[in-house]
């Protein structure tokens, strides 16, 4: 799990050009959106995308992404349940 | 006294009709052009459509002489329309007094496909896209492409104004049109923005939006003398200064382009309607019935045609606004389809039939990508 | 107009492939092309950490209007003012070109079909008027018009045109192209009214802009 968290870090600082973030910025229980890391409407849009594209995970409605998106913790949480690659 | 600006001809082209006359008839009767399509090339979701039939416009190109294998689809859909529309106003196209300025969000971008071939790649520089326009018409002055999301239509009848008022242009051709290729609709769909059912414009259950092809043109004159037929009294720009894509919470670009236009134009004396953007998402629909509220214009009737047409992107603004005209004239406020239940804070003004339209004048409203939002008003003369 | 007037020239900003200059002055950068970008918001315009999400065509008008702004002092508005007072008037020929490609990259491969949100609201050159919008907090006009090719006397009587509306005092305008990652060129300048009324000296001062910046290309080539 420790392993996954790391790689979802590096792949959400990649897909999100979060330049100035090291994943040893990000705390594994806080907020994504809002405080935390402050990203937007476009950036739960990418995420969306990475989960697909990375995990095989399709999400059609953008709403249940504010449920999964809320940490990291959370986010590879479902990842590890519902992951097809 | 003041220079006029007239509106002397017009032209719809859609999937709806031909002709702005074909347009108007088939739009008040009820008609609408949108489709579901489970998929397209690539695009492997469902989702709906309003497009122009192929076949169809090379019948029309045919019709109009417009020559076989020389334009890009997107370029067709400029030419059967302006076509028309100069041909109505009986102006000289080739005239170095006529100025043409086209508004696209995307013209030839399908181009960039590498599995569509045909044409050279640099036709997706939207300038030398235009320059076949005006090649085609003789026309010796460069075009202006307005490229501004999704106001484009209104942004170019407002520049149009501006040139034609410097006084060095006596007539202005603005063309509006966008091809709905996989770039757009996967672009969409990628956003979540778009619903695969017929589109709910303010209504309490709208999921999104649905897209359209179509390409509009309004042929515009100078000229001092008394108010006569179609005036464009005047449009203004301005920008949430928000966020790049979703509009601002307050409304704030729509409310202070509608405040300025009502402060320029006369206030609300004659006003007939305000044609909307209504794109049914979400976020659209709330934000604009905030700027209709705040800008003291809740009451006033509100008609939507999104439920037509579809997001005609860059042809919008000016699709919109000739069919208010024509609505206008009728007595008219068109029925705001795909409307049922109100769904927005502020309970616009919009109803899913047709009603009786009172006044000579209407507002156009829109909003677009980039936070920006245009609005502007038009009023009819009796000749 | 007085000798003083007749002297006055427009202040702009110059940004190509490997040069930016400042009013003149050109700015010392190590890197070119996209690195340089970086750079140089890095060195003289940071703290908009949403300079890194812009594609290359938005990079390079936010950075060029940033340093423009800075450099004439005093632009910018205090505090959390919004002001409807200045436009944004931007022209080009490549439009969103560059971005328009990184987008169809995401989409031109069945068995690789993931089109990118975050690349997709690029696809508008409008986006760049947007940005810069957001930061200096100005609900003016904002607008994108593309030519076919670099035209002075185009850009002149449109950027005339755009003070037709009243509340507008200045244009904050600009000439941006971008064909690629690497590959970009703009000049920004900052008008008032009575930069606007000579149309003909405009059209000169616009030109003179574009060959100072075409002569910086060819010599560092």
């Amino acid at each position: 799990m420790e392993e996954m968290i790391l790689k979802l870090k590096q792949e959400i600082i990649e897909v999100l050009n979060l330049e100035d973030v090291k994943p040893e910025d990000i705390d594994n229980d806080a907020p994504l959106f809002g405080e935390g890391l402050g990203l937007d409407s476009i950036d739960a849009l990418e995420l969306i995308v990475l989960m697909e594209k990375n995990y095989g995970i399709k999400l059609q409605d953008p709403a249940k992404g504010k449920e999964i998106f809320k940490s990291i913790k959370v986010m590879a949480d479902y990842i590890q349940k519902n992951r097809t690659r | 006294m003041a220079t006029v600006i007239q509106c002397i001809a017009d032209n719809v082209v859609s999937p709806v009709g031909r002709t702005s006359v074909e347009n108007y008839t088939n739009v008040k009767a009820g008609c609408s052009g949108l489709a579901r399509y489970e998929e397209m090339d690539r695009v492997s979701s469902p989702f709906m459509l309003s497009r122009i039939d192929r076949h169809l416009m090379d019948e029309l190109c045919t019709g109009l002489g417009i020559p076989d294998g020389k334009y890009t689809f997107f370029e067709k859909m400029l030419l059967t329309s302006s076509i028309q529309a100069v041909r109505k106003s009986g102006i000289d196209p080739s005239s170095d007094r006529v100025l043409f300025i086209i508004s696209t969000t995307k013209g030839n971008v399908s181009l960039l496909d590498r599995d569509v071939k045909g044409f050279p790649q640099e036709r997706v520089l939207l300038g030398r896209s235009a320059g076949m326009v005006t090649g085609y018409f003789g026309n010796p002055n460069a075009p202006i492409v307005v490229c501004n999301a999704c106001i484009s239509g209104v942004c170019a009848q407002i520049e149009a104004m501006r040139a034609l008022q410097s006084g060095r242009y006596d007539y202005a051709v603005v063309i509006g049109a966008d091809e709905q290729s996989p770039f757009i609709i996967s672009g969409f769909l990628s956003f979540k923005a778009l619903t695969d059912t017929p589109c709910r414009p303010f209504d309490k259950d709208r999921t999104g939006l649905n897209l359209g092809e179509c390409a509009a043109t309004v042929v515009l004159k100078a000229y001092d003398g008394p108010a006569c037929g179609w005036v464009l009294e005047g449009g203004a720009i301005r920008n949430d200064a928000n966020h790049i894509s979703g509009p601002s919470r307050t409304g704030e670009g729509s409310y202070l382009a509608l405040m300025e236009v009502l402060r320029k134009c006369g206030g609300t004396q004659g006003l007939a309607f305000i044609n909307v953007h209504g794109t049914a998402t979400a976020y659209n629909d709330e934000m604009e019935s905030i700027a209709l509220y705040r800008a003291g214009l809740i009451d006033v009737p509100v008609t939507g045609l999104k439920g037509y047409y579809g997001h005609t992107m860059g042809a919008a603004g000016i699709m919109e606004s000739i069919l208010s005209m024509y609505a206008v004239q009728d007595g008219t406020v068109l029925a705001t389809r795909g409307y049922s239940t109100q769904g927005v804070t502020y309970p616009v003004n919009v109803s899913p039939d047709n009603r009786p339209a009172y006044g000579n004048r209407f507002i156009k409203l829109l909003s677009g990508f980039g936070g920006c939002n245009a609005a502007l008003s038009y009023a009819y003369y009796n000749i | 107009m007085t000798d003083m007037e007749k002297d006055r020239n427009l202040k702009y900003t110059v940004i190509t492939g490997n040069t930016v200059t400042v009013c003149g002055r050109v700015l010392e950068h190590e890197h070119t092309g996209s690195v340089m970008l970086t750079e140089i918001y890095r060195t003289h315009a940071g703290d908009w950490p949403k300079f890194f999400k812009m594609d290359t065509l938005s990079k390079v008008g936010y950075l060029a209007s940033e340093l423009l702004l800075k450099e004439l002092g005093g632009c910018r508005l205090e505090a959390e003012e919004y002001t409807s007072a200045r436009a944004i008037v931007l022209f080009g020929t490549t439009a969103s070109l560059c971005a328009d490609r990184n987008y169809q990259e995401t989409i031109q491969d069945s068995d690789n079909y993931y089109p990118s949100p975050a690349l997709f609201v690029y696809t508008l050159p409008n986006i760049v008027t947007g940005e810069i919008a957001i930061r200096n907090h100005y609900r003016g006009e904002t607008s994108f018009y593309v030519l076919d090719g670099f035209d002075a006397g185009s850009m002149a009587f449109h950027l005339q045109r755009a003070f037709c509306d009243e509340q507008t005092e200045s244009v904050l305008a600009g000439w941006v192209d971008s064909t690629g990652n690497d590959d970009f060129s703009c000049f920004f300048t900052l008008l008032y009214r009575e930069d606007v009324q000579d149309l003909e000296r405009l059209e000169t001062e616009l030109k003179g802009i574009m060959d100072n910046l075409n002569d910086i290309e060819l010599w560092k080539r």
